[in-house]
Order: structure tokens, then C-alpha cells, then sequence
């Protein structure tokens, strides 16, 4: 069975956020809800300083504290390792938003469906088709573009991304990109200490 | 303070200290209630102290119920909750208030009207309310204990303080009504609300020592609690109003209606900020941090 | 999958792909757009088959559907009821029918035609469409409102001309090992194509090892991805240049087999800095052989001389050469070190480093040709060249490629095309005595003087230039002064915000746009400009309208389709039909076309050349454009959605084969002589005062004025973009919002965390900004590790001013009112002006009035603060 998972190379990564547009963009994401997020840390004294860019997203862990808290059974984790919320499930308790050490998740409110990206409370075609998939204050999270993924296609973040930093595949196919990255390159996972063992990676 | 050392981040898209906004002031009053409901009713149970037991089961089965539904995204669905305990504290939990509930209540009837007559079946059911008060006490405590993402949460002594707190408050509370309702109990509750009272300082203090100890995000929560934006309220109303003034006014004023009231609202107003505040100060801690590993030290 | 109606992801929803080119900044990258069933476009991903943006787009470009469906767009034409005009006071707009706008303009406008074409004023900015561009060239008119081509590429295009005869240049990102960004966010975050240079730039970093050094006062992008970040004083790049050319020249490290056979380098100077000539106009040069003078054509030379100094025909003189080394004398690191901060040690090392990895000497095969290959280049742009005397900074950047030979040759600095017109156009002349043939008007020829002056900008008077807008003001100032004799009275805009973009004070600007009789503006959205419109012109956005572009591709060819997606949702027209529409009204149409088929270059293919009794549709200019570049036709431009592939090996390397390049550029100073004496001839009054000191055929480490402003200015200040940002112009974007203000570097005036402590000042202090030409602006300061401690920088993210675009966040006032736009401050060469500025700070205890009283959008500030807290924009 195949694991998917995603390597993060952090060389390539210029923090450009187009995966963070490009994911609202795929997935209809109201205003302030992200699935993704690149985060800069700056370290270090001028003129000895530097920048780093560090995109994170849901980590799709093997053990997902989030799925172990989950009263509902509304999160769960399918066979190719993508760890998947079930919006018909959800009761929107949170609990598995403050189990999830990455702050991947977010409960979509009526109020941002309503509102709109413009604030007005009218909704663009885009918003009217798009947030049909939201089911009001549920948990929402990155599911890697699940369905994309069943299609055959790489997530949308990794397709728009323009440096390439985002590498997605099969883990567990020793010879898929992220494999080979993580094995060349030294892996490392985010919160490794936390025990959620996840399928995210990242190269330096 | 330079800015390029990790420090809160919001919801920017900077490295940093997350803040955990999910668990709000609904969640933490419905805590607050659960917990103190639990308390009070068990505290009361011991004494047969009819009020308490009533305000306690209404604290639990009213007042939870209600911040837990004005919290939860699909109310309507909320039943849901039940369909995990194999793994939830918060299925578990859900449980031990659906068992709480009635059978507490049978006990409060049993009390009142000793529909058991003393038999097999009364003490059957007043096992199980007191087994699942001890539930609805401590299930939040583990729910929170369990999350390895919050580290100020993550220690075995959230449940410790859930308890005694809930005990404490519970003690408190029921002292109050007892200088109105049942003044005999009261010298005995005093003198247990003061043990409750030190025995939540010292959990408590064991809880920020172990903070201060812990992880880097922990550490930060410590700070926020007691240098931070948060500190101020926890002194005075967490220590000072929780602590120090139920103590003094129980030390020196016995179980006068006037030092009763003072300690069972000194206790519930630093109980409930408690509650709140650990909320508050719960952080999510920084992702993954590159500057450590190439050897640059921060500004 | 079960059934369709539980479809969530966007792509994959039913619908169908166009395939189409992104418009979100003036370049072109393809893209295809996904159309629902229903009609809705829920996607937009890149084109994978495009050899340049490789299937990837940037945040922008990710997030045209927002603008596309902004419904703060204008709907139909417009007409003002309100006749004051001021930033954000409601125009009272009232909609009209085209057939009532497009008369009312013509008319407004006629009256000008009639009276002095000269009076009209136009701004047409849209780099994708020069047909619209050049749309006042149709009546002689060259006047010009819009910013484009001087904040940015006033001295830039024209240098690159002179040298590479080309707009543009970018380094070799498929050979280069050292490359040096100076000021620009080439291949992180800005300029030619920032998607696909980003992707290319990647690989050549990661996959190839390739080094980055940059050159900034600041930790940008670019910065935080390069081996060494260099942090320089603002405005000294040319300074810095020129110390690694002396460290280069001092050791040796220099490639003198390309000076000697591929530049004019040993062409010798007489002392009056002309190339010595025989009477028949030949150039001399210095045989070292032979130990004298020969013609540059000599076959016998045995060896150029480069260096020493000569007699020939009784005149002294230099190679070109030495004379580049006299003034190289004057740049040791440690003299610029004073200037530009930079250690001189670190220079030295650089200059090492680079000449180095420049592998004088060595060779590569490409398409059975043997090219030298030097893989380290300098390469720059707006943030270093942007200076008074900006043809100098950008011949000072050239001059570092050119001691290593690393001039339009693999690895190393190559110039790039605005637009190819045809598949097998080959760009570069011969010129004079061997030399190419410089080209600096990249963007159409500079109008012969004239005076009185026929540009309102003065354009005349630069005539090595490209436009000089922000002139307009100083002679609105002052007209008799210069003498002249018209006043424009109409503004003619379209797809341009000079209120935005436009350096100086901000209340002069509006004086100046209320001074007009009249103001049609073409936008999609309201913004600063639109404010003052009289008629609005709604045009078609990117996603429902045709166009064919290619606009400064760095490393690819060919021509880009734009189609609709959608049917326009609004009562819009395409610039193309309005333009069209005016043009009928105006008697203009034969003319106009007469142009378009010139910069199009339809002329090269008669049977393209647009016909004076048709009408062209945008569509069809784009079927005429896809013709002349492959001859391909519209269907199958729809189907492939663009002919873009990798540049041909004979147009990027060396397409000047056998010629020299123009190391010493000669004629600067005839343009400079010539346009004295016909000034001097014209008896125009203001001769005196052109600063001639500009003009230097070699670039010299004379300051800037900028160095020399009243010592309590203590402070540099600059502005930049970045990836996410198009100018201000995407802070209208939710996608675009909910990204930019959580980046810390936009949410705030960036100042090095020393100096803010030197200043007493604290992070989130309310600062109040002053230069010597303008102010005050607000902000608040954020002390980071990541800037030099002499300059603040200011993100364009904190540009926007108060218009009635409600979903604009104003901050404290624009960056821009500060610059100054004086002619002390501009190259009296190309009209570029100074783009930075010395500036003034003072703390406040709060925010001033404006901020705080109307109860108008919010600002970024608010919305950062919301952020900082806890989640959500708004
Ligand atoms: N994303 C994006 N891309 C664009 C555009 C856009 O608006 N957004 N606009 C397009 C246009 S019209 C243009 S002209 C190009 C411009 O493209 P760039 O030249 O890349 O533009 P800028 O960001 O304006 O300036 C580049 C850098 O110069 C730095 N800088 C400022 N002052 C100095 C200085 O004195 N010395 C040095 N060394 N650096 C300095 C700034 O910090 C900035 O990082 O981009 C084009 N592409
Ligand atoms: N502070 C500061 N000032 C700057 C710069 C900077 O970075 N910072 N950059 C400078 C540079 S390099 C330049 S080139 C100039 C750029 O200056 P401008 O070209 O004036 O910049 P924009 O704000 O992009 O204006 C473009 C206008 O076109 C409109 N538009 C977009 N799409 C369409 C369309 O399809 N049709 C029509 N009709 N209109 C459309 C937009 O709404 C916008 O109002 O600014 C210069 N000024
Ligand atoms: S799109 Fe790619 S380069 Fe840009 S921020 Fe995301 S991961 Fe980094
Ligand atoms: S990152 Fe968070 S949400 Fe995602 S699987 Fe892990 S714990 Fe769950
Ligand atoms: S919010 Fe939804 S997904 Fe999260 S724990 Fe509750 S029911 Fe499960
Ligand atoms: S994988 Fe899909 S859902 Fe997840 S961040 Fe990327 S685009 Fe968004
Ligand atoms: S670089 Fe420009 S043309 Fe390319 S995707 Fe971004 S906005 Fe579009
Ligand atoms: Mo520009």
C-alpha cells in the first residue's frame, strides 16, 4: 500500500506563498482559514543573519493525535496514509485541533462562509461553487488533495509551487522522489519529540 | 527584545509561538461547571447535603451541557461524541456525564425519598454516581494531559488539579450553602476547603515547576502566566483570590457565614480563571527551527 | 470516486481547461484556467508545456480569479456627477451607455486634437498591449503621464541597448556557477517572468550548486536564498561595481582576449574623450606587436594594446581601456569601502571569487558552435540602477561582466528581447568601425529637440531617455520657465495608476490632475486614479479578453495567447475596441493602425499589415501576432495555448558575433554635444542648468546628490516589491491580503534593530517620516536584523492611499511622496530619477488624524494587529 507523504526542500523554498494561494484557490478556502502556511524564521546578528523559509501543512502523521482524540470518529486515516476528516462527522468539538501539535487545523465558521472573502456578505461565484464543500463548523485541514490524488495528480500546492520545493509521493516506494530526497538528504520531521511520526519532511 | 527571536507569532506567517484559540471561555466554563459540579455533588454526597448535591448536579448537567453545545461547531450532531471512547477522553467523558446525570440524580431522590430503602440497587447506583463524578472530574483533566501538541497541557498533573480543584471549588461552594442550609457540616467543611485549598497550591505549584522544566513551549506558557499578558490575573485572582484570601479569611474567620462566603467565592473566581487561563496560555510551539542546526545564535 | 456532486477539489470539478497567459504582473507566463459546467473559473494552474514557467505560476497569478470576480469592478461606463475631485470623495458615479461615453470622450478629447494634440496627456501602461501603448504616437503626440520606464527602466533599457541591443538582460541560469543579484528580485521575486525565473534559479542552485551572492541593503528574497548576503549602503552600487572592476583590473583577473577581439576596449581615446579616427573616419588602436598605431581593421595586428598611454598622428590618447583603468584608480575597495559600507576585504574576495568561477579561457560547445563559457555573471536592476545618475550605475554593472568577458556568453549576462517579433529576427546591427550598433531606444525613438518644448515631460531633452513623467510636475511648477506654450488639459489613462506610481508629493499630483479639463480613465477597478476620472472606460480583465505577448522572457521565445474563459461578466470592452472606438470618433484610425503595424512589426509581413477600413478586434490582433511569429493560426494557437520554447543558442549567445561591443560608449558624448548645440541654437534658457557631468562614456564613482543632502536627513530610504505584490495593485485581492500582511517583512517600516535603539525608538513605535522633498508619512517601525543600519525599507504592501476602492487598506501615507523628483535628482542622460531617498524620523506617541478619524477601510496596521492576535483578515 502506498504511504504518501510530502519533502519539503528547504533550499529551494523562496516563501513565496504562491502554495498557500494556490491551495485556497483548489480548495475554496474562506478568508484566514490556511491548509498551508510558509512561515519565515530569521536568525542571527546583522550583517550575520539569515532568512529561512519553512512551508508546513498538515503532517498526515502515523500517529495522528488528532484522529486519537476525535469523539465522532469523524477523523480518520485512509489506506494510502492520508489522514482525512470526514465533514458529514464532524461535530466541530476542537478537540482535535489541540491535539494536533502543528496547528494544521481550523473550524470553518458560518460566519466566514457568509461574510465572504470581500467582507460584504455577498459571495462571488467562486465563494457560491466553492463552499459547498464546507459543512459549517466543522474541522477543515490539508488532505494532501485527496482526490487529486486519486486522479493520478500531484497536489495543487506542489503543481504551482515555482521552485519545486514541494515534492510529494509514495514513502514507501524507496525509489519515489521524497524517498529518495529524504534518504540523500537527511529527512528531518517537524516536532519529532511529540511522537506523531509524520510524512512530512524536511531537507536542508 | 530583538524580533528575529522566536517569540509569538499569531496567526503570521512567522516562526514562532502559536497561540491555541479552539478551547475558548465556552469550553473553559463548560470545564469550570463540569468540574465544579462534580466536586460538589461528590463533596456534598459525603456530607448527604441535599443542596449541594442538587447545585452540583445542576452545575454538571445543566451548565456544561450548555458551554459545551454553544462551543461545538455542529451542535446538532453532538451526540456524536459518544461513538469513540476505544481512544476519546472526550467519548469517555461524554459517557460519564450520561452516566453521571441520572444517577446522580437517583441519589438525590434516594436521599430525599429513599426510594431504595437502603437496599443493594441504591448503593449500586450510588457506586456509579460516585464512580463517574470522579469521571466527569478527572476526564478533562486526561483529555488535556494527553495532548502532546500543548505542552503546558501535557503532564500528568492536569488531571491532579482537575481533581483537586474540582474537590476544592466543590468544598467551597457546598460551605457556603451550608452556613444557609446545614451549619452543623459547615466547621468540617471549612477545615476541609483549607486542606483543599493547600493541596491545590502545592498541585499547582508542582504544575508550574514542572513547566519551568518542561519543553520550550510549556516554559513559554509559564512566562505568559506569570510575566506575560496573563499575569496579572493570575496573581490576583488565581493565587490571591483562590489562595491566599480563602486561606486567610477560613484561618482566621472559622466557618462564619461572612469568611465562608469570601473563601467559596475566592475559590471559584481563581478556579475559574484558572480554567481559563490555562487556555489562554496554551501554545503551540514552533514547527521546526533551522537557526539551532546551523549554529547561529539568535539576536 | 462516487458521484460528481461530492467533488470538492476545484480541478477536477466538470468543466473544461483553456489554455490562456497570466496578466497579473506586465509578464507573461501560460497558464490554463479551469471553467466549471456552470461557467465558473475555479482554477488556475500553469502551463506545463511552456519550456519557461514550466507548469508554475506565482501568488499572483494564482489569484486572478479574485480580481476577475471583485465586485468592486467596474460594471459599465461611468460618468462623474460630482465635479469636486479629491482622494476618496465619491465621483457620484453614474452609469451610462458606451455609445454616450465613448462620444462624450471623443469630444472632450477632439477639442485638444484640434487646438494642440499636445495638450493630451496620455498614460497607457498595459506592457502587453503596445498597440495601445503607442496609441498617442498616432497623432505625433509623445507626451506621457505613466511611470512605467522610469522608476524602473529610464536608464536600464538604454544601456542595455547600447550594450547588449537589447530591452532587458538576465544572467545564463543554465550555465552560471557565480551569479550576483545587485538590486533586484530576479529569480526570487520580481522582474522577467518571476514564476519562471524562480523555477530556474532553483534548479540551477540546488541541482547545480550554483553560487548567489546579493547586493542589497536589505535581507530580501534573493538575500535569504544566496550563499552571502553583501548589505550596501543605498545608491552606492555603482560605487561597489567599480571597486570589484579595480580589483579585477589591479590582478589581472580579467578576460583580455574578449576586450581585445569582442569590445571596443583598444579602440584609442584622444583627450577629447573621441575616439581617435584617421581622416576617414577609422579608429585607431595600438599594436603592442608591432609597437604602433593601426586601424581597428588592421588584419596584420599582432596584439591590442589595452593598456598605456600613446601618440598617434600627433594627438595624445589612450585605449579605452586604460582609460576605464584611470578611473578604476580612483575605486580601490578600501576608498569605496567609505562609500558603500562594504569591507574591502569582502570586495577583494568577491572580485577573486567571481573572476574565478568566470574560467577565463574556457570553452563550450552549443548547436555545433564553440562559445566561450563564462560562468559568473552580474546581473541587477531597478533597487541598483534606479539612480540619478543611472546611466552610469547601469554601465558600472556591465563593466563587472565585462572584465571577465561574460557578456551574452554561456554562464554569463545576456540580453533579453521586450518582444521578438519574428521567429528569426536577429536584434543587433553593425555600427560604426566594427562596433555594434548601440540601440538605446528600446521602446521607440526619442522626438528631436525641440523648443519650445513639445513634451510637457521634456522628453525631448533626454535623448538617450525613455520618459521622464514625474517631470510633469516640475514644469507644471514653473512652465514659463521652460518655456512653454501649452498647458495639457486632458488625461487620456488606461490600465495605469500614476496617482500610485508616480514619485512626489502627492498634493501636487492631484493639483495637477484637477488642473485638467478633462480625464477618461480605462481601469478594471477603482483605484487612486480613478478617483479623478470624468468617464470611466470599463475594460475586459485577463480572463475574458484575447491578446497575443511575450513580454521579456528571460530564457524562452515565441508569443503567448490570452483567451477568454468566461464571456465578459460585466458591460466591459476590450482596449483594443475602445481604443478603436475613440480613434473613429477622432479620424485617428488609419493613422494609429499606421503605427501598430510598425511596432508590431505587421510590416515585416505585408500581407499582415492592418487595413485602415477594418476594424481589428482584440482577437484578432492576436491571430496577426501568433501569424507573424510561426505562422501559425488562431486554432492552433487555442490549442497549444502558446509557441513559447527555449530561446535559440544564435539569439542569446553572442548574436553579435564579429562585432565589438561598446565598452566605451562614444556616443553618449555625441548625444550630449548634439543636444547642447541645439539647445545653445534654440537659445533655450535653461541650458545652463543640464547637468552635462552625466554624460561620461565610462562610468566614474562621482556621487550622487543623494549623498550630499542636509546631514539631519540621517537616514536612507528606500521602497520594494515583492513576489506577492504587483505594484500596490493586488492589496485590493483577498488571496493576495490574506498572504502579504501575515509576512512580517510587509507589516511594517523595516529599520536595523541597532539603529532603532540608537534612535530611542522601539518595535511598533509610531514613526513620522521626512524627507528632503516631501512628507511626512507615517508607519510603524520594526527593528530587524535584516536591514543596513543607515536605510529603512518600506514594502509596496504600505503604499495605498485613500481612494474608493473600499477594499484597499491605506497605511500611513506612500513611500513615494518622499522621492524627490527634481532635475538635480535626474540622469540628465536618460531621465531616470533618483529612487531612493535621505530621510528623517521622528517618534510619535500616536497615529495623526487621518488615520484615526475617518471612519474609512481599515488600515494594514489594524489589520496586522488583528492577525498578530489571533486569526482572520478581517
Ligand atoms: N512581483 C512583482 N514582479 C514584478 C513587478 C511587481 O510589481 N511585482 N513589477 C515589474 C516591473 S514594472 C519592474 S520595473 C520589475 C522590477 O524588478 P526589481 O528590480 O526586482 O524590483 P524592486 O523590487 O523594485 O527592486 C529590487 C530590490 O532593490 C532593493 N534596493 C532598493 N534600494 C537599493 C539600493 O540602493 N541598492 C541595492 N543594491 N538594492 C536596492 C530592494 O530592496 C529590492 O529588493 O519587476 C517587474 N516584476
Ligand atoms: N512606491 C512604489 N512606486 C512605484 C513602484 C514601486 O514598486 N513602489 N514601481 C514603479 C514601477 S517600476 C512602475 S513600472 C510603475 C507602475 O505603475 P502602474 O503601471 O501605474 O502600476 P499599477 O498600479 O500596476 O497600474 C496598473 C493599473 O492597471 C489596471 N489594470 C489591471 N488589469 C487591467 C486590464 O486588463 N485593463 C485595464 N484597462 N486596466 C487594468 C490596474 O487596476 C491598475 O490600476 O510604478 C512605479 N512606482
Ligand atoms: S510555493 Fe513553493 S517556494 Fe513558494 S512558499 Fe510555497 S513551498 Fe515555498
Ligand atoms: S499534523 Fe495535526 S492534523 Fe495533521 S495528522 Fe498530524 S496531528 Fe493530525
Ligand atoms: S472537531 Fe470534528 S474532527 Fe475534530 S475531534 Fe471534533 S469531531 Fe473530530
Ligand atoms: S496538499 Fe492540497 S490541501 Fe494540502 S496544502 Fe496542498 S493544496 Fe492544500
Ligand atoms: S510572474 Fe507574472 S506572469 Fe508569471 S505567474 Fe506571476 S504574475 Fe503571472
Ligand atoms: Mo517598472
Amino acid at each position: 500500500m502506498a504511504r504518501m507523504g510530502m519533502v519539503f526542500d528547504l533550499k529551494r523554498c523562496i516563501g513565496c506563498n504562491a502554495c498557500v494561494v494556490g491551495c485556497k484557490q483548489e480548495n475554496s478556502l474562506p478568508d484566514g482559514v490556511f491548509f498551508t502556511r510558509t512561515l519565515s524564521e530569521e536568525y542571527g546578528v546583522y550583517p550575520s543573519v539569515k532568512r529561512v523559509y519553512i512551508p508546513t501543512l498538515c503532517n498526515h502523521c502515523e500517529d495522528p493525535p488528532c484522529e486519537k482524540v476525535c469523539p465522532s470518529g469523524a477523523t480518520y486515516t485512509r489506506d494510502d496514509g492520508i489522514v482525512m476528516i470526514d465533514g458529514d462527522q464532524c461535530i466541530g468539538c476542537s478537540a482535535c485541533a489541540v491535539a494536533c501539535p502543528y496547528d494544521a487545523r481550523t473550524q470553518v465558521t458560518q460566519e466566514s462562509l457568509e461574510k465572504g472573502l470581500y467582507g460584504t456578505g455577498e459571495l462571488t461565484p467562486f465563494e457560491k461553487d466553492g463552499y459547498k464543500r464546507f459543512t459549517p463548523g466543522t474541522m477543515v485541514k490539508c488532505d494532501f488533495c485527496s482526490q487529486r490524488v486519486d486522479a493520478g495528480l500531484d497536489p495543487a500546492c506542489v503543481v504551482t509551487c515555482p521552485t519545486d520545493a514541494r515534492i510529494f509521493g509514495d514513502l514507501d516506494d524507496p525509489d519515489s522522489k521524497p524517498s529518495r530526497l529524504i534518504r540523500e538528504r537527511g529527512g528531518r520531521t517537524p516536532l519529532a519529540d511529540k511522537n506523531t511520526r509524520p510524512k512530512v519532511y524536511y531537507v536542508d | 527584545m530583538s524580533p528575529n527571536q522566536t517569540t509569538f507569532s499569531g496567526d503570521s506567517f512567522q516562526l514562532g509561538y502559536r497561540f491555541q484559540n479552539y478551547w475558548d471561555f465556552h469550553m473553559a466554563t463548560a470545564f469550570f461547571f463540569g468540574e465544579l459540579g462534580a466536586g460538589m455533588f461528590l463533596v456534598s454526597m459525603y456530607f448527604g447535603f441535599v443542596p449541594g448535591m442538587v447545585l452540583g448536579l445542576l452545575c454538571t448537567g445543566v451548565g456544561k451541557p450548555y458551554f459545551h453545545m454553544s462551543h461545538m461547531g455542529v451542535p446538532a450532531k453532538s451526540w456524536r461524541a459518544i461513538l469513540r471512547p476505544d481512544r476519546s477522553w472526550i467519548s469517555r467523558g461524554l459517557i460519564s456525564i450520561v452516566v453521571f446525570v441520572p444517577s446522580a440524580a437517583l441519589v438525590v431522590l434516594d436521599v430525599l425519598f429513599g426510594w431504595s430503602g437502603g437496599g443493594m440497587l441504591g448503593k449500586l447506583v450510588a457506586l456509579v454516581a460516585v464512580a463517574s463524578s470522579l469521571l466527569v472530574m478527572t476526564y478533562q483533566g486526561f483529555a488535556m494531559s494527553h495532548s502532546s501538541a500543548i505542552a503546558l497541557w501535557n503532564s500528568g498533573l492536569m488531571p491532579v488539579s482537575s481533581i483537586v480543584y474540582a474537590l476544592t471549588s466543590g468544598a467551597a461552594v457546598s460551605l457556603a450553602l451550608s452556613v444557609f442550609f446545614d451549619s452543623t457540616i459547615s466547621l468540617v467543611l471549612s477545615k476541609l476547603v483549607l486542606v483543599l485549598v493547600a493541596a491545590t497550591a502545592v498541585v499547582l505549584l508542582s504544575l508550574l515547576h514542572s513547566s519551568y522544566h518542561g519543553t520550550v513551549g510549556a516554559r513559554q506558557s509559564l512566562e505568559l502566566l506569570i510575566k506575560g499578558q496573563f499575569a496579572r490575573n493570575f496573581f490576583l485572582l488565581v493565587i490571591g483570590a483562590g489562595m491566599v484570601l480563602p486561606i486567610l479569611a477560613l484561618w482566621f474567620g472559622g466557618a462564619s457565614i461572612l469568611s465562608s462566603l469570601i473563601a467559596a467565592v475566592g475559590v471559584v473566581a481563581g478556579f475559574y480563571t484558572y480554567r481559563l487561563l490555562i487556555f489562554k496560555a496554551g501554545v503551540y510551539e514552533p514547527q521546526i527551527s533551522f537557526s539551532a542546526r546551523l549554529g547561529l545564535s539568535r539576536g | 470516486m462516487s458521484s460528481q456532486a461530492q467533488i470538492n477539489q476545484n480541478s477536477l470539478k466538470p468543466g473544461r481547461w483553456v489554455k490562456s497567459t497570466c496578466k497579473m504582473c506586465l509578464h507573461s507566463c501560460t497558464n490554463r484556467i479551469h471553467v466549471t459546467d456552470d461557467g465558473i473559473i475555479n482554477k488556475i494552474e500553469g502551463d506545463p508545456t511552456n519550456p519557461s514557467n514550466m507548469g508554475k505560476l506565482c501568488p499572483k497569478g494564482n489569484s486572478a480569479i479574485l480580481r476577475h470576480y471583485d465586485p468592486q469592478r467596474f460594471k459599465q461606463p461611468l460618468r462623474r456627477t460630482n465635479p469636486e475631485k479629491g482622494p476618496g470623495i465619491d465621483p457620484k458615479w453614474e452609469p451610462i451607455s458606451w455609445d454616450e461615453a465613448l462620444d462624450i470622450c471623443a469630444e472632450e478629447i477632439g477639442k485638444s486634437l484640434k487646438e494642440d494634440p499636445r495638450k493630451i496627456l496620455p498614460s497607457l501602461e498595459d506592457f502587453q498591449k503596445f498597440n495601445i501603448w503607442t496609441w498617442p504616437y498616432s497623432f505625433g503626440n509623445f507626451n506621457c503621464f505613466q511611470s512605467a520606464g522610469t522608476m524602473c527602466g529610464g536608464a536600464y533599457h538604454p544601456a542595455n541597448g547600447y550594450i547588449h541591443a537589447a530591452f532587458a538582460s538576465i544572467n545564463d541560469v543554465e550555465h552560471c556557477n557565480y551569479w550576483i543579484n545587485c538590486g533586484t528580485g530576479d529569480g526570487f521575486s520580481s522582474h522577467l517572468h518571476a514564476a519562471a525565473s524562480s523555477y530556474h534559479m532553483a534548479n540551477a542552485r540546488v541541482d547545480r550548486g550554483m553560487k548567489v551572492v546579493t547586493i542589497e541593503p536589505r535581507l530580501s528574497t534573493s538575500a535569504a536564498k544566496s550563499e552571502e548576503w553583501v548589505p550596501i549602503r543605498p545608491a552606492t552600487d555603482r560605487q561597489f561595481a567599480l571597486s570589484l572592476c579595480h580589483v579585477m583590473a589591479e590582478e589581472g583577473l580579467c578576460d583580455y582576449v574578449f576586450l581585445k577581439k569582442d569590445t571596443n576596449a583598444p579602440y584609442l581615446v584622444g583627450e577629447d574623450g573621441r575616439f581617435l579616427r584617421n581622416a576617414d573616419g577609422d579608429i585607431w588602436v595600438w599594436d603592442a606587436t608591432d609597437n604602433q598605431a593601426k586601424l581597428w581593421n588592421d588584419e596584420s595586428i599582432g596584439d591590442f594594446a589595452l593598456e598605456g598611454e600613446y601618440e598617434v598622428e600627433g594627438k595624445k590618447c589612450k585605449p579605452a581601456f586604460q582609460k576605464f583603468r584611470d578611473i578604476l584608480d580612483r575605486c580601490s575597495p578600501e576608498e569605496m569601502e567609505k562609500i558603500t559600507t562594504v569591507p574591502a576585504e569582502d570586495t577583494r574576495r568577491i572580485a577573486r571569487e567571481f573572476a574565478e568561477a568566470a574560467q577565463i579561457g574556457a570553452t563550450i560547445e552549443i548547436d555545433g558552435r564553440t562559445l566561450p563559457l563564462r560562468p559568473a555573471a552580474f546581473n541587477y536592476y531597478r533597487g541598483a540602477q534606479g539612480r540619478k545618475k543611472g546611466m552610469q550605475a547601469n554601465h558600472s554593472f556591465k563593466m563587472v561582466n565585462f572584465m571577465v568577458g561574460s557578456i551574452d556568453t554561456p554562464g554569463g549576462h545576456l540580453g533579453v528581447n521586450l518582444d521578438e517579433k519574428m521567429i528569426d529576427w536577429i536584434r543587433t546591427q553593425p555600427g560604426d568601425c566594427g562596433q555594434m550598433l548601440g540601440e538605446p531606444h528600446q521602446l521607440g525613438p526619442v522626438p528631436p529637440m525641440s523648443y519650445p518644448p513639445n513634451e510637457y515631460h521634456l522628453l525631448s531633452y533626454f535623448p538617450v531617455g525613455v520618459n521622464p513623467p514625474h517631470l510633469n510636475l516640475v514644469v507644471a511648477e514653473d512652465p514659463e520657465k521652460f518655456g512653454m506654450d501649452f498647458e495639457p488639459d486632458v488625461m487620456v489613462i488606461c490600465h495605469s495608476n500614476p496617482l500610485w506610481s508616480m514619485q512626489g508629493p502627492r498634493e501636487k499630483w492631484i493639483d495637477f490632475m484637477k488642473s485638467m479639463r478633462f480625464i477618461v480613465v480605462s481601469d478594471i477597478i477603482p483605484t487612486e486614479t480613478t478617483d479623478f476620472a470624468d468617464i470611466i472606460l470599463p475594460s475586459h480583465d485577463v480572463l475574458e479578453s484575447w491578446n497575443m505577448t511575450m513580454i521579456e522572457p528571460p530564457f524562452s521565445e515565441g508569443q503567448c495567447l490570452r483567451q477568454p474563459a468566461t464571456e465578459p461578466l460585466h458591460d466591459t470592452k476590450s482596449e483594443e475596441d475602445i481604443f478603436y472606438e475613440l480613434s473613429k470618433r477622432l479620424g485617428l484610425v488609419e493613422a494609429w493602425y499606421g503605427v501598430i503595424n510598425m511596432v508590431f512589426g505587421f510590416d515585416q509581413k505585408p500581407e499582415l499589415m492592418l487595413q485602415p477600413d477594418r476594424h481589428y478586434t482584440d482577437k484578432e490582433f492576436a491571430e496577426l501576432k501568433g501569424k507573424l511569429w510561426n505562422g501559425k493560426d488562431l486554432d492552433w494557437y487555442i490549442e497549444h495555448g502558446h509557441s513559447s520554447t527555449k530561446r535559440q543558442s544564435r539569439k542569446a549567445y553572442r548574436p553579435w558575433d564579429g562585432l565589438r561591443l561598446n565598452f566605451y560608449i562614444e556616443d553618449l558624448l555625441n548625444v550630449r554635444d548634439n543636444l547642447k548645440a541645439a539647445m545653445v541654437e534654440k537659445g533655450v534658457p535653461f541650458v545652463d542648468e543640464w547637468e552635462w557631468d552625466d554624460y561620461q562614456p565610462l562610468p566614474t564613482p562621482d556621487l550622487d546628490p543623494i549623498h550630499e543632502e542636509p546631514p539631519e536627513y540621517d537616514m536612507y530610504g528606500f521602497f520594494f516589491k515583492d513576489i506577492q505584490l504587483n505594484f500596490g495593485e493586488g492589496l485590493s485581492n483577498p488571496w493576495i491580503k490574506d498572504i502579504v500582511f501575515r509576512d512580517p517583512v510587509h507589516t511594517a517600516i523595516l529599520m536595523n534593530s541597532k539603529t532603532m535603539e540608537n534612535k530611542g525608538l522601539a518595535n511598533a513605535d509610531i514613526i513620522r517620516i521626512e524627507s528632503p522633498h516631501g512628507g511626512p508619512i507615517f508607519g510603524r517601525v520594526m527593528g530587524v536584523e535584516t536591514m543596513h543600519p543607515d536605510a529603512i525599507g518600506v514594502s509596496n504592501s504600505l503604499s495605498r492611499m485613500r481612494n474608493e476602492n473600499k477594499s484597499v487598506n491605506r497605511a500611513g501615507g506612500h513611500f513615494n511622496v518622499l522621492l524627490p523628483y527634481d532635475l538635480r535628482n535626474t540622469d540628465a542622460v536618460t531621465g531616470q530619477p533618483e529612487g531612493a531617498c535621505r530621510v528623517k524620523i521622528t517618534r510619535l506617541d500616536d497615529w495623526p488624524k487621518f488615520l484615526m478619524e475617518e471612519n474609512e477601510s481599515e488600515t494594514v496596521y489594524e489589520i496586522v494587529d488583528h492577525i498578530a492576535k489571533g486569526k482572520g483578515v478581517h
